[in-house]
């Protein structure tokens, strides 16, 4: 008698668990589980209990996006947006850019974004929207709106928030409209943020050995690579402007 | 008195052990999980079947990183022909001696619905992302196996960029 009851408390216990304890410690749960089938039924339960909260629904999708089933990602993320499109459209579009590249997609929720919040710089995920519109023209081959872009994250976010890599970028697009005077303006501003920037060590490099400047392109190449740990990178995708070792050694080898 | 007891602690039994085995089999299977299939995937094997990491557990890539992948194989698949634009999304893993294998694939037009691609294009792009051999070495990744994904963006009916 004494094992039955104690083997019916373990179910009821795993039953109340399952669909009735709060809402709240289930999502946590299931959060901290991502990926799981576990964390996919303790989702589910949640939505057919509160089918309003676009929290579940984004916090679902981040495990089939993260893990390349983006079919079923964005169909949970779409339900998040359309449920709360203030909080959720900024990072789809995040995901547009980063995960798949789809910049055009990802401008269209920047620019929807914008009129729900008047007077505000959005952040989606962290990053200034700005900045992100600069990458998604980037993308692109729209240097001149990228550049754009980039200018205005530097200009609202102020030199003490702006992300480095907004520097790096708009000294890319200088590059690559020709302008390497103005390149080297944006590189170098990087660098008085930090000289760790390795994207801006290679991007002088390259101009200086372009004008023939050996000395200053070997200067910075072997700064590059000095500090190429300290390289912009993550775990999950390739950026944009991202640069590799052998970018730097192809480099050297051309003057070494 | 007795057999109702008996039934009871029988009935009791079988609801714990379905529910334990419930949550076994949850707690178990993940999202992206690949099954195996030996007609597909050939001698491919993998060192533990139960503990494959995602690439981002484990920071598995590829020597070089993607510029390096694109560099090995965007110029032969740029030849091939799609109808739709959209992204292929291949899935595979990449072992602890460092080979690829157990290649799976989703494609998704521009509003992300399931997009249909040509199946000889399907195993251009398999064969040449199992051709790629410079994987993390198995001490970089610690001997483990993880999933791998890369992305082929098509647009204009050809594919323009690999990440």
């Amino acid at each position: 008698m004494v094992v039955a009851s104690l083997l019916t408390l373990y179910s009821v216990f795993i039953i109340y668990f399952m669909l009735f304890s709060p809402a709240e410690k289930r999502f946590n749960v299931a959060a901290h589980l991502q990926g799981s089938f576990l964390s996919q039924n303790l989702f589910e339960i949640l939505k057919f209990q509160d089918p309003e909260n676009d929290e579940i629904y984004f916090e679902q999708s981040v495990a089939f996006n993260k893990r390349g089933e983006y079919k079923k990602g964005f169909e949970l993320l779409d339900q998040a947006v359309d449920l709360n499109p203030k909080v959720h459209l900024g990072y789809r579009g995040y995901m547009k850019l980063r995960f798949l590249r789809d910049f055009n997609g990802a401008l269209k929720d920047f620019t929807r974004l914008d009129p729900l919040t008047p007077n505000f710089v959005d952040a989606p995920w962290g990053e200034d929207i700005n900045f992100l519109r600069g990458e998604s023209y980037f993308g692109l081959k729209d240097y001149e709106k990228a550049k754009a872009y980039f200018e205005k994250s530097i200009e609202t976010q102020g030199a003490d928030w702006v992300d480095i890599q907004a520097y790096v970028y708009a000294g890319i697009c200088e590059y690559k409209m020709n302008k390497p005077a103005e390149a080297i303006a944006f590189y170098q501003k990087a660098l008085e943020q930090s000289k760790y920037t390795v994207e801006a060590q290679l991007g002088l490099a390259k101009i200086y050995l372009e004008k023939q400047d050996l000395k200053n392109a070997e200067i910075h190449a072997d700064l590059a690579q000095k500090y190429y740990s300290y390289k912009r990178n993550d775990g999950y995708n390739e950026y944009l402007n991202e640069v590799y070792k052998e970018d730097i050694e192809l480099l050297q080898k051309r003057f070494k | 008195m007795k057999s109702k007891t008996n039934l009871f602690l029988f009935a009791s039994l079988v609801i714990a052990l379905i529910l334990t085995g419930w949550l076994y089999y949850l707690s178990g299977k993940r999202v992206g999980d690949l099954a195996v299939d030996e007609q597909q995937d050939g001698d491919f094997q993998v060192c533990d079947e139960d503990k494959i990491f995602q690439y981002y557990n484990l920071d598995t890539d590829y020597k070089g990183g993607k510029k390096a992948i694109k560099k090995e194989i965007l110029n032969e698949l740029e030849s091939l022909n799609f109808k739709n634009q959209g992204l292929v999304t291949a899935r595979f893993i990449v072992n602890c001696n460092g080979d690829a294998g157990r290649f799976r694939y989703k494609s998704t037009d521009l509003d992300l619905k399931e997009m249909k691609v040509n199946s000889e294009n399907i195993e251009r792009i398999k064969s040449a992302v199992l051709l790629l051999q410079n994987w993390n070495s198995p001490k970089e990744n610690k001997v483990f196996d993880s999933y791998y994904v890369l992305n082929f963006k098509i647009r204009n009916n050809k594919i323009v960029d690999i990440f």
